[in-house]
């Protein structure tokens, strides 16, 4: 214990010299971040987005005697609206990095929860925000940088050491409607980022940057122009506001060198009348070349949305046998109550089953395709469809435990009227064309559930109040981790969805739990409301 | 079509409210900036979304007109208000006056004498021994001093004479929604409760008895636990009043503003 410390101030003392060395993160310890334990490098604990966590001091025997270690507050910077969190924290060797909304970025003591260093980049109250709050959902690590997206467009690399600025760039702009709340995702040289904007009319697009330089490597549209490859599923100009945003964490497959990057709803969101076709590649998961943005293959979940229903969920990467095939698998649990297995080296679709309850689609054909019931699109009177727009699973975090082979979704029960309305394209404004009136109170739950990967068949559920908007973590102690609006996090046995133990935060929970360990002890983090809370059992 | 034609009707007939200070023409094109900047979080009715209900006489961060176009305008530090400030000109005023048009109600005539109604209400109904007004009753069921800002006057006859019929809902958003005063049966090793859920969670239920205490329990250590939708503890008064009473007891109400 008082060597790790001593190690620990060492290495403090490097950094503030400005030495890099200790506070490396190379490409090698990305690739093994899945079975690194004592640290959580990237988004999703790693290119597969598992977000498991290969530790078991905490456990299904003592988990009832967790308890907070310590817990930091939030520092607001004024700027109105930037009152929720939704960042997962990340740490390497005894540091915590995470983000503040709207997009500051905070360094603490991973043992102790005290302030290293603090960077606030220079966003201005009028930033546009269109149609999501003023958030982040956190930081990438590579080398001796830290990235943060910020909500005015901007992609910032900082020192690792001392949170000062290497390098700034605009990715896009503001004033059109383009913000940036994702965890960026750090390749071997490159730094990968999306953008949200469909609610604005932007024509989105995925970005790679130069970690280094911060140059722009490529920009890949996620809708195309005309002459393009999916061009014919637009009309006319349609496509220049065509949406398609790009706005959470995807996955990497090292093996393959294919990035799994998923895509948004088309613009504008609830009137589909403006622009007929299956409206490519929204609603979608992308298979690029991380060399060169090219798409090597695309499957979209929702052609033709009006419900809103982006495709911004994490898509898993999975190995094991499927229909007695051994097969590398791409799990994604969508917004619009089904769950997809493809083949992530071709974009196969293998398999879409109901797994949350809906009144929009009757099932899935063969080739992937939503059978749709007629007359669920919005109406200008109001129609009743579930789930309602913010779906049946949203952007917070699924688990995969790969012994196991389950998947725990986190689940929104909850229907609404969708309204279509006219709308007119004007920059930086919304581009909605219709709204929703969810159904609340008691006629609306949550739930966390246990899918058996391979078939989507459910193994449990565990109910929530009212529905969620947090994600989970399972662990190899045998738990699952996850949160309530109402405030609770909790561990709930992995084998039967039993609650084992729950501790009130006193505020919502709107962000993924992620987990550590310091000093030998396996912590596990959640942010309720303004304050971030370090379990563990000593 | 109904929703929308009732929408509209509204917006009349609270035009006519407001006065001068909004005209249909105002109130037209603050509902359709409304639809596009604050639908999304409020919702298209403006009964709650990811944002707070505002289908409400009293907005909390509002309390006059100026902080409600400030706000609309510049948002709400220390939430998740981030305000919009694209507006221009007279258009943040415009949505401050539909945004409290959707918490008011269009003016109704009493069909009965108020006056006899709280005498009614004080005397054979027995009200006060369930709600207060204005600082005097017993807090068992809801608070009745404003009422007739928020409920109409159909609204009022069906809880005077089917209470069970509406389940109105308590709107936390980021903590959750929840309908109020709903009856909970519990069965606990300790013994049998009945009573009104006040707060509830995946774990845990909090209840209100009709002696006015309450209990807490953790759902894991419960025999059984239900929740009795269409029940209510008010009784209905068709059998206890006359027509003509209740018409008074309505109309009583309805001037509580």
């Amino acid at each position: 214990m008082l060597l790790k410390s001593i190690i620990r101030i060492n290495l403090f003392l490097l950094l503030a010299s400005g030495s890099t060395v200790l506070a490396d993160v190379p490409y090698s310890a990305l690739l093994a971040d899945e079975a690194n334990g004592e640290d959580w490098l990237s988004y999703s604990g790693g290119y597969r987005s598992e977000r498991f966590s290969p530790l078991g001091q905490i456990n299904t025997n003592n988990v009832d005697q967790l308890k907070v270690i310590w817990a930091y507050q939030m520092q607001p910077t004024g700027i109105s609206g930037a009152a929720l969190q939704e960042s997962t924290p990340l740490v390497h060797n005894g540091i915590m990095y995470l983000t503040e909304s709207p997009s500051s970025v905070t360094a603490l003591d991973a043992s102790s929860g005290r302030m290293l260093w603090h960077f606030v980049p220079d966003i201005t109250n009028d930033v546009l925000n269109i149609g999501f709050p003023r958030i982040n959902r956190g930081v990438a690590l590579l080398n001796d940088k830290v990235y943060v997206a910020t909500l005015d467009g901007r992609l910032f690399a900082l020192d690792a050491g001392t949170g000062a600025v290497r390098w700034e760039t605009e990715v896009a702009e503001n004033a059109l409607g383009f913000s940036l709340t994702l965890a960026p995702l750090a390749l071997e040289d490159k730094i990968i980022v999306g953008v949200s904007g469909a609610e604005a009319g932007v024509r989105a697009f995925v970005d790679a940057y130069d970690a280094e330089t911060g140059e722009q490597v490529w920009r890949t549209y996620t809708v195309p122009a005309p002459g393009e490859p999916g061009s014919e599923t637009w009309q006319g100009d349609d496509w220049q506001t065509g949406g398609g945003s790009t706005w959470l964490t995807g996955s990497y497959d090292p093996e393959l060198d294919l990035l799994y990057w998923t895509t948004g709803n088309p613009a504008p969101d609830w009137n589909g009348d403006v622009r007929p076709g299956d409206n490519l590649f929204t609603c979608a998961v992308l298979a690029l070349d991380p060399d060169t943005g090219e798409m090597q293959w695309h499957f979209q979940f929702t052609p033709h949305d009006t419900h809103d229903w982006d495709a911004n969920q994490i898509p898993v990467l999975v190995d094991g046998e499927f229909e007695g095939e051994e097969r590398k698998l791409l799990a994604l649990a969508n917004r619009n109550a089904f769950y997809y297995l493809l083949d992530r080296e071709t974009g196969e679709f293998l398999l879409g089953e109901e797994y949350s309850y809906q009144t929009w689609a009757e099932g899935i054909d063969e080739n992937g395709r939503p059978i749709v019931i007629p007359n669920t699109d919005p109406t200008r009177e109001g129609n009743l469809v579930w789930p309602s727009l913010q779906g049946a699973t949203n952007w917070f975090s699924p688990s995969y435990n790969r012994n196991t082979e389950q998947l725990f979704v986190p689940n929104r029960r909850m229907g609404a009227i969708y309204f279509k309305a006219d709308v007119e394209y004007e920059p930086g404004m919304p581009f909605l064309g219709g709204g929703e009136q969810p159904l609340d109170g008691d006629d609306a739950s949550g739930a966390i559930l246990a899918l058996d990967v391979m078939t989507g068949e459910q193994q449990w559920e565990f109910e929530l109040q009212t529905p969620l908007w947090s994600g989970v973590m399972a662990t190899a102690g045998g738990l699952v981790f996850g949160s309530s609006n109402e405030g609770n996090f909790f561990a709930l046995a992995a084998e039967d969805g039993e609650p084992l133990w729950f501790f009130n935060t006193g505020a919502h929970i709107r962000t993924n739990p992620m987990g550590f360990a310091v000093d030998g002890n396996q912590r596990v983090a959640i942010i309720g409301g303004q304050t971030l809370f370090v379990f563990g059992l000593e | 079509m109904a929703l929308f034609a009732r929408c509209i009707q509204t917006l009349i007939l609270c035009s006519a409210l407001l006065g001068a200070a909004a005209t249909a023409q105002d109130l037209q094109n603050g509902e359709t900036l409304y639809r596009t900047l604050c639908a999304r979080c409020h919702g298209m009715l403006g009964e709650g979304g990811e944002g707070p209900s505002l289908k409400r006489p009293q907005l909390i961060h509002a309390p006059d007109d100026d902080t409600l176009v400030s706000i609309i305008v510049g948002g709400i530090p220390g939430t998740g208000m981030p305000g919009s400030r694209q507006l221009r000109g007279e258009d943040g005023p415009d949505v401050a006056a539909y945004v409290r048009s959707l918490g008011q109600l269009p003016p109704e005539e009493m069909p009965g004498d108020p006056a006899a109604g709280e005498l009614v209400y004080n005397s054979t109904g027995n009200c006060a021994s369930c709600h207060i007004i204005n600082g005097v009753g017993t807090g068992i069921g809801p608070e009745l001093s404003k009422v007739g800002q928020r409920r109409n006057l159909e609204y009022l006859r069906r809880s005077v004479l089917s209470p069970e019929a509406d389940q109105p809902k308590v709107v936390d958003r980021f903590r959750g929604s929840l309908n109020a005063f709903l009856t909970v049966r519990i069965v606990s090793e300790y013994g049998s409760y009945e009573g009104m859920r006040v707060n509830e969670d995946a774990f845990t239920v909090q209840m209100r008895d009709l002696s006015g205490e309450y209990y807490s329990f953790e759902k894991g250590d419960l025999i059984s636990y239900e929740k009795a939708f269409g029940h209510s503890f008010m009784p209905g008064y068709s059998a206890v009043l006359s027509d003509q009473q209740v018409d008074d007891v309505v109309s009583y109400l309805m001037s509580l503003k």
